[in-house]
Parts: structure tokens; C-alpha cells; sequence
């Protein structure tokens, strides 16, 4: 009875994550009686803002199989972009916004033709690019960061909907934004049957070429968006933006279920895994311990989560192998 | 990975042909001429490029960057990637200074416990590749972090600066005008070359990355080969990790963290494939050669440190679309059954 139960529990990719996020809560509720404070709760929404959407734009990458090792260059990039045109040029700031996300979109297009063009790794070209993107983005600030940003963007950020903020809109909508590209869309499906398997979609009339296109661009332009909330969040287009967001950007979809094969992410398990980083940091944070143990638990979380991931699929793969019927 | 399937379809088990040792030997002569003209039209045409000073300078660089590309082309003949490579270092760099600065111990004991520590490291990224059967990326990845976070609570950041003066002097030795860091790289070259090119450990490597599950099949005990590549590479990082701790008379946890970049681009321009099943051992060293003539040479030019991260990210797009067009070439020749 208990282990069946327990079955059917494991066979969401999300729901032992959550609840484990919901046990984090809980504990970090018992343990600091500022956790629920109205400060500490927006300070996370704040890095949520950032985040979820650093993980949204590896997670498509990580769909076809593919790997996106310039998300944090070309945040970056736009930010400091973004942060020229408001400062330098005085562009009103909703157009400031689309262009920035422009110029995100244009460098994923540059990752996805280089990759479709040459055949190469992507990985190879993603790490070159991150040279070049931090290269452009370093040569044309010398490391000085713009610190006039409009007052109105940093009211923008923090302004509330009723009881609501408005940040909280940013991870929910990219969340249910991509989530309908992938399962509701013919792109999102050839992306997935790419990162299944591409030969089988190629052979299936699949445009591996587009379809390798369409999702560094959507990557490029999500880590784009990134960069952009992430001057918001600051209140200065720092160069340095995007410069830590690597670990960060693998460990909410791997530890969320995403196979680096290809082929198999869940938006919802992305997203309860960057709540669960950002617990594990507050949760540090809380207990006053040094910084780095931080560091040093979201290596061991990424661990024990892709462990635990395989360890499912190999239990899954034994069950069918052994012709017992699985319930769906 | 989509170029992965294809490569490995055309993956070079056995003896390699005639047309792919002379394409090799194109490979490395191509990039010995690159070299040649570099570095022949900085000699010319930039002031102090042979000067004592500079030339003492890039070849001590030059010493630390071949050493960190073999750290990562020994994984790479697995088909494997260790991310942890700059951690590992760190870790290394941290240990050294702990043992010759707290403990006292004798330098060459210090050295050879930060090796130590260096392999054993190494070791768990191959243990834990192994026994998970996931993608060494995701693995070093996590390790990096792991290994990063590990140093610097044990050593609250804090870094080791009063280092004997004997050990300091390791980084200022000189073979005529330059580096004895050559020396030392040329040390670890050699080894690497015995291990690949005359060991049965070495073979068993490029078979295991040429293609894991013939050499498996074909009795190659795959498994302990993959952790002893992994401990390797580490050892060779803890060596990276020392040198640079001698150059800069001090420990510091930064050590490392710029490492990734280079440590790719070395043994990729020098023609070792990602995919697995072949290493250059002189093309890493030739590669890491280009690249710190490049780098030296921008410096000279006074183009700023911040674009030339930018040139160096072309120099890999140039040096991986040569790569690629090695391999389209290979295909176009195509043996059948290759």
C-alpha cells in the first residue's frame, strides 16, 4: 500500500521535489522566525525574478540536447546594452526593453547558425561565444559599469499589482510560456523529438537545422530577458551580470528531471528546483554559515539529484524489462 | 549532442591510415607554420616581443598553459570533459601552501601530497562518472562547485602568503632566456606521450573513447581505465595548480578560476578530438603555444586585457572549424566500413 503509493509519487518528475521544497519551508519556518518576514519572502522573489528565467533558457538547450554555455554572456551583453540605451541614449524604456531582448534573440541566432552551419559541438561554440560575448561586453564597458538607470524602471520592479508584486508575474508567465512552446506547439514538439532522438526526427521530416535555430534563439532571448531583470534588480548594468550564472543555469533543470541527453525537461520541475536552490541559499543565509558552504551544498544537491534521477530511470527501464505493467 | 552521433559513427578504431597520420602531421605542421608567422611577425614588428623580460614571461605562461591543456586532453581521449580541472588546481594551489606554510613540511613532500590530493580528486569525478553512468559534464560540473566550496571553508578563503623562498624560486628558474616551466611542461609531455603512444593504459583509453562498449566487449576493463583517466588528468592539474602557486609566492583560491577556457582550447586547436579516441600530445603543446604567442602578443600591441578574451573566443571558432573540416575531409576520402 505505502509503496505504492510511493510509486505512483515517483513517477511525477516534480512531486518529491516539492516535497521537498515544502519540507525546506517548513524547516526553515521552524528554524528562523524572519523566514516568512515580508523582507526575507521578496528577497527571494527578487532572485527568482532573475533566475527562473537563467534556467528557463539553459532548460530549452538542454531539450534537444544540447547545451547553451553562453546564457550568462549573453545576459551580460544585454545588460550592459540595455543599460547604455537608457543611459547614454535616453531610450524610453519599453522600447529599451524590446531591443535588449532583441539583441538576446540575434545571440542565440548567432549560437544556433554557427552550430546548424559548421556541425561543430555545441558545446565547443557555446564556450567560444561566451569568450566573445564577455569579450564585446568587457571591451566596450572596461569593466564600468552604467549607474544612471530611470528611477521609473526600479519603481517598475518593486511596484505591486494589489497585494501582489509584480515580479512574482515574471517567472510564472516565462514558466507558462515556454511550457506551451514545448507541449503545445509543432516547434516545441520537434524540439523534443529532436532531443530524443535526431536522427529519427530528421528521418521523420523534422528540420533538424530549424529546429536547432529556433531553440538557441529562444535561449539567447530568455537569457537576454535575464539580463535585463537582472538591471532591474540592481538598479545598475553591471558588466559582471551573468558572470556566476552557470552552475546556476544546469542545476534547476537537471536537478528539476531534465535528461542532458535531450529530449525530456519538465518546465515545472525546472521551476520547483530553482525555488529549492533558493531555499538552500536563504536556508545558509538564515543559519549565518560562511558563504561558501553554499557552493559547496548546490554541488551536492546537483549530485544527489541527477543520482536520484537515475536511479528512477533505471528502476522505470527495470520494471518494463521485467513485463510488469506500469499504471499510467 | 548532435554532432557527437555523427562523429562517432566515423570513429578511428585500429591503426589509423596512412591519409589520416599525414592529415595529422598536416594538422600539427599547419599549426607549427601559424606559429612560425605569428611569432616571426611579432619578432619583427613588435618592440620587446624578444625581449629577455617578455620572452621570460610567455614561456613561464606558456609552461602553466600546456600543463593545464593536457589536464584536460587526458579526459578528452575518454570522450569525457573535466570542468573540476581549475577547482582541482585550487584545491592543489590551497593544499601546497597549507603544507609547506602551517605544517612545514619539506617543499618536495608538499608538492607531492597536493598531487596526491590532485588525483584523489580527480578519482571521485571518475568514481562518481562510473558508478552513475551520467555525462562526465554534469558530474565535473558539480564536483567544481563541491571541490570549490570544500576549499574554501576549510580555508576561509584565506590565502597561504609566507611560502619558503626555495619554493618561490621554482617560478623564476631559467633555462638561458626562458621559463623553466618548459622544462617542467616538457617533463609531463613526454610522460603523456609514453603513457599514449607505448603503454597498454594508453591504448585502453583511446579504445575506451573511441567506442566504450567495443573496447568493453574486447576485454578493455573500461571502468578502472575511465577513473585512472580522471585521476590523471587531476594529478596533471595539481601540477598546474603548483606552478602557478610558485610564479605568484602565494596560495590564493582564485587560483584556477580562468582556467576553462584554455584548457579547451590548447589540445582542441592542437587537433585532439572531442568525441574521443585520439589525442595529439605535441599538438596540445603546439596549440598552447598559439595561444600564449596570441595572448603576449595582444598584450604587446596594448590592446586591452578586456578583448583579447574576445580574440581568444574566435581562436577557438577558427581552430574547432579546422577540426571540423579534418574530419569533412576524412568522411569525403571515406574508406568503406569506416
Amino acid at each position: 500500500m505505502n509503496a505504492s503509493i510511493l510509486a505512483r509519487m515517483l513517477r511525477h518528475d516534480w512531486l518529491p521535489l516539492l516535497l521537498m521544497a515544502i519540507a525546506a519551508i517548513v524547516v526553515l519556518a521552524l528554524i528562523s522566525a524572519s523566514f516568512f518576514s515580508n523582507y526575507n519572502l521578496f528577497v527571494m522573489l527578487r532572485i527568482l525574478s532573475v533566475t527562473s528565467l537563467v534556467a528557463l533558457s539553459q532548460m530549452v538547450t538542454i531539450a534537444i540536447g544540447q547545451m547553451n554555455l553562453a546564457v550568462g554572456a549573453i545576459g551580460g551583453l544585454v545588460a550592459i546594452l540595455f543599460g547604455a540605451m537608457l543611459e547614454l541614449y535616453g531610450v524610453p524604456i519599453p522600447l529599451a526593453v524590446l531591443a535588449a531582448i532583441g539583441i538576446g534573440l540575434l545571440c542565440g541566432a548567432v549560437n544556433g547558425v554557427l552550430i546548424a552551419w559548421t556541425r561543430i559541438n555545441g558545446f565547443i561554440i557555446t564556450l567560444a561565444m561566451l569568450s566573445v560575448f564577455t569579450g564585446l561586453n568587457y571591451g566596450i564597458t572596461k569593466s564600468i559599469p552604467f549607474y544612471n538607470m530611470p528611477q521609473a524602471l526600479k519603481t517598475a520592479y518593486d511596484s505591486y499589482l494589489g497585494p501582489i508584486p509584480m515580479i512574482l508575474f515574471i517567472p510564472v508567465l516565462a514558466a507558462l510560456g515556454v511550457g506551451f512552446v514545448l507541449n503545445r506547439t509543432r516547434a516545441g514538439r520537434h524540439m523534443l523529438a529532436m532531443g530524443g532522438n535526431p536522427a529519427a526526427a530528421e528521418l521523420a521530416g523534422i528540420s533538424v537545422t530549424r529546429t536547432l535555430i529556433f531553440t538557441h534563439v529562444l535561449s539567447g532571448g530568455l537569457a537576454g530577458l535575464a539580463g535585463v531583470v537582472a538591471v532591474a534588480r540592481l538598479g545598475t548594468a553591471e558588466p559582471s551580470i551573468g558572470a556566476d550564472w552557470l552552475l546556476a543555469s544546469f542545476a534547476a533543470p537537471v536537478i528539476g528531471g531534465a535528461a542532458l541527453a535531450g529530449g525530456h525537461v519538465s518546465v515545472i520541475g525546472t521551476m520547483i528546483a530553482v525555488v529549492l536552490v533558493i531555499l538552500l541559499e536563504n536556508g545558509l543565509l538564515l543559519a549565518r554559515t560562511n558563504p561558501f558552504y553554499v557552493q559547496f551544498f548546490l554541488g551536492a544537491l546537483i549530485l544527489l539529484a541527477v543520482m536520484f534521477n537515475q536511479w528512477r530511470a533505471r528502476r522505470t527501464e527495470a520494471r518494463r524489462a521485467s513485463g510488469r505493467v506500469v499504471p499510467t | 549532442m548532435l554532432d557527437t552521433v555523427e562523429s562517432a559513427a566515423g570513429t578511428r578504431v585500429g591503426a589509423p591510415s596512412w591519409g589520416d597520420r599525414l592529415l595529422r602531421v598536416a594538422h600539427a605542421g599547419g599549426l607549427l607554420v601559424v606559429i612560425v608567422l605569428l611569432a616571426g611577425g611579432a619578432s619583427l614588428f613588435v618592440p620587446n616581443f624578444l625581449s629577455p623580460f617578455n620572452q621570460f614571461a610567455l614561456t613561464r605562461n606558456l609552461g602553466v598553459d600546456i600543463v593545464i591543456g593536457f589536464g584536460m586532453m587526458t579526459v578528452l581521449g575518454l570522450g569525457h570533459m573535466n570542468l573540476a580541472l581549475g577547482a582541482i588546481g585550487a584545491c592543489a594551489a590551497m593544499a601546497v601552501g597549507f603544507g609547506l606554510q602551517t605544517l612545514g613540511l619539506p617543499i618536495p613532500v608538499a608538492i607531492a601530497g597536493a598531487v596526491v590530493v590532485g588525483a584523489l580528486l580527480g578519482a571521485l569525478n571518475g568514481i562518481l562518472v562510473v558508478r552513475t553512468g551520467l555525462d562526465s559534464f554534469i558530474i565535473t560540473l558539480a564536483t567544481a562547485s563541491l571541490y570549490f566550496g570544500l576549499m574554501f571553508i576549510l580555508t576561509r578563503a584565506e590565502a597561504f602568503r609566507d611560502l619558503p623562498v626555495e619554493f618561490s624560486a621554482l617560478g623564476k628558474g631559467r633555462i638561458g632566456p626562458y621559463s623553466s616551466y618548459l622544462l617542467m611542461a616538457a617533463i609531463v609531455g613526454a610522460g603523456l606521450i609514453v603513457v599514449f603512444n607505448f603503454s597498454e593504459l594508453g591504448r585502453q583509453m583511446l579504445a575506451t573513447g573511441a567506442n566504450r562498449r567495443a573496447a568493453g566487449l574486447s576485454g578493455v576493463p573500461v571502468n578502472r581505465v575511465t577513473i585512472i583517466a580522471h585521476a590523471l588528468s587531476g594529478a596533471i592539474a595539481a601540477i598546474a595548480g603548483v606552478m602557478v602557486t610558485a610564479r605568484l609566492a602565494s596560495a590564493l583560491p582564485s587560483i584556477g578560476e580562468d582556467w576553462l577556457l584554455p584548457s579547451f582550447l590548447a589540445p582542441l586547436l592542437g587537433g585532439t578530438l572531442l568525441a574521443g579516441g585520439y589525442v595529439s600530445v605535441i599538438g596540445a603543446a603546439l596549440g598552447a603555444v598559439l595561444l600564449s604567442v596570441l595572448q603576449n602578443t595582444l598584450v604587446l600591441l596594448n590592446v586591452s586585457g578586456f578583448w583579447i578574451q574576445f580574440f581568444l573566443g574566435l581562436a577557438l571558432l577558427a581552430a574547432v572549424g579546422m577540426d571540423r573540416w579534418r574530419v569533412v575531409q576524412t568522411q569525403k576520402r571515406g574508406t568503406p566500413g569506416r
